[in-house]
């Protein structure tokens, strides 16, 4: 190699070990000719020990138990797993729910004392209004920037409807419903064969912890929820599980696009 | 409706989507990354309590964001960008908050800095001589300094986490090392036994 090809990114890339091998050869053979060189190579090497063995001990010292708590998973954080008694009590709800209708649920919740499940209510209300041939939607997709508008006055946080046409839905339009605890906006889509899905959003109550990607069948109708910043939603349908995971990573795309570009 | 309907969501972003959808973070692999992003935190903040903060947000950050890691990744240069994002966007609002009270001076905290770590052992004077040093860079050299000399990542994986292109590295890492370099080699001289150049 010439002396005067050497530049100092081939001297840091030497002395970090990061020289592809095909300059490797040549700048070893200028290195053992060059006194200068060889010098500066031996301070880069030197300075890259002392700031190793300056900093290493912090990798020793014992961890503080706010970070190793920290790095556990989120739901196993929060003790125990509420849910997964809400879940059973919501099996044996179905039941009754399906022979006794809308005001055995809310008989049911009242004498438990315990919120539904985001997912199972989720289901419910896709049930409620995907079942309803002439009014499933408050607002139609025809005026879909006032329905966004007025969900997202409502709801406190800004509200996108996604645009699932790529997976052959069309927006039919939404409303707002009366979530557990928090007011939540449902958009409805309809695809040719008049298959609808919904999506329901809402602020996630405080204390929820549960963040993962997470499926569930309540009463037949598939949900994919998740809770993103503070947000919890829930794409609800009557289709397999792949086909409404597709349908909820466009979602989750969207949503996350659209998030980025109105902080 | 338009402004509201997004169409195409960037393909790379659905990719790791649904390579994840239900997979959480390697547990053990995110406890074994915690010693070396204190480390790093340590070196960026100056002080040992704000650095364990800064970890600590970089977890939950972690877990909020776990869709976005593409398992199989390297999940400790995943965790080493979130916490520059983490570092860079504190540094911003304290930025704002300082000049909102003007208060004087540039924001940047030379002065304010810490040396990192308890003097080891066998204390040498260069040791420490070389934090000093290294927390007079700036941050932006320090960052690159961190992660190539100590961490041993990539230029590429650097650039990655940093979200600036190789050869930006590569000027902030040779300017990092020209100044360090001059005061070790005051310090140093002949005090040190020679390094063999090993490869």
């Amino acid at each position: 190699m010439d002396r005067l090809a050497t530049t100092d990114d081939d001297l840091n890339a030497w002395v970090d070990g990061q020289m592809p091998a095909e300059r490797r050869a040549s700048f070893e053979q200028t290195l053992a000719r060059d006194p200068a060189l060889a010098a500066r190579v031996l301070e880069l090497q030197r300075q890259n020990a002392w700031l190793r063995s300056a900093l290493d001990p912090v990798l020793h010292e014992p961890l503080p138990q706010s970070l190793v708590d920290a790095a556990r998973p989120p739901a196993k954080r929060a003790q125990s797993r509420p849910w997964l008694t809400a879940m059973v009590a919501s099996a044996a709800m179905l039941v009754v729910g399906a022979v006794s209708g809308w005001y055995a649920r809310d008989a049911v919740l009242e004498r438990s004392g315990t919120p539904t499940t985001f997912a199972r209510q989720a289901a419910l209300t896709h049930a409620l209004y995907a079942a309803d041939a002439n009014r499933p939607v408050e607002v139609w997709a025809t005026e879909e920037k006032r329905l966004v508008t007025w969900l997202t006055k409502r709801l406190g946080f800004p509200v996108h409807a996604p645009d699932l046409n790529s997976a052959g839905y069309a927006l039919v339009g939404g409303r707002l419903v009366a979530g557990n605890e928090q007011p939540t906006a449902l958009f409805m889509y309809e695809n040719a064969a008049k298959n609808r899905l919904t999506l329901q959003a809402r602020k996630q109550p405080a204390g929820a912890q549960e963040t993962a990607f997470r499926y569930a069948i309540e009463d037949g109708v598939g949900v994919y929820y998740w809770i993103d910043d503070q947000c919890g939603y829930a794409l609800s349908g009557t289709l397999d599980r792949t086909q409404l995971l597709a349908i909820g990573r466009l979602v989750y795309a969207q949503l996350a696009v659209a998030e980025a570009t109105t902080k | 409706m338009n402004g509201i309907l997004l169409t195409a969501a960037p393909a790379r972003f659905a990719g790791r989507i649904a390579m994840n959808a239900d997979a959480p973070l390697p547990h053990p692999d995110l406890l074994a990354a915690i010693p070396r992003l204190r480390r790093y935190a340590r070196v960026l903040t100056g002080d040992a309590s704000r650095a364990d903060d800064l970890v600590q947000e970089t977890l939950a950050r972690g877990w909020e964001k776990r869709r976005l890691w593409a398992a199989g990744t390297d999940l400790r240069a995943w965790l080493f960008t979130i916490m520059h994002n983490v570092f860079v966007n504190q540094r911003a609002a304290a930025v704002r908050e300082a000049q909102n009270v003007s208060l004087d001076g540039d924001g940047e905290s030379g002065a304010a800095w810490q040396l990192p770590v308890r003097a080891p052992q066998q204390t040498h004077v260069e040791l420490i001589e070389v934090l000093r040093e290294l927390s007079r860079l700036p941050p932006d050299q320090r960052e690159v300094l961190m992660l190539a000399a100590v961490e041993e990542m990539r230029y590429e994986e650097i650039a990655a986490v940093l979200s600036i292109p190789v050869g930006t590295v590569m000027s902030r890492l040779s300017r990092a090392r020209e100044k360090l370099r001059r005061t070790v080699n005051d310090t140093a001289a002949e005090s040190v036994p020679p390094l063999k150049i090993v490869r």
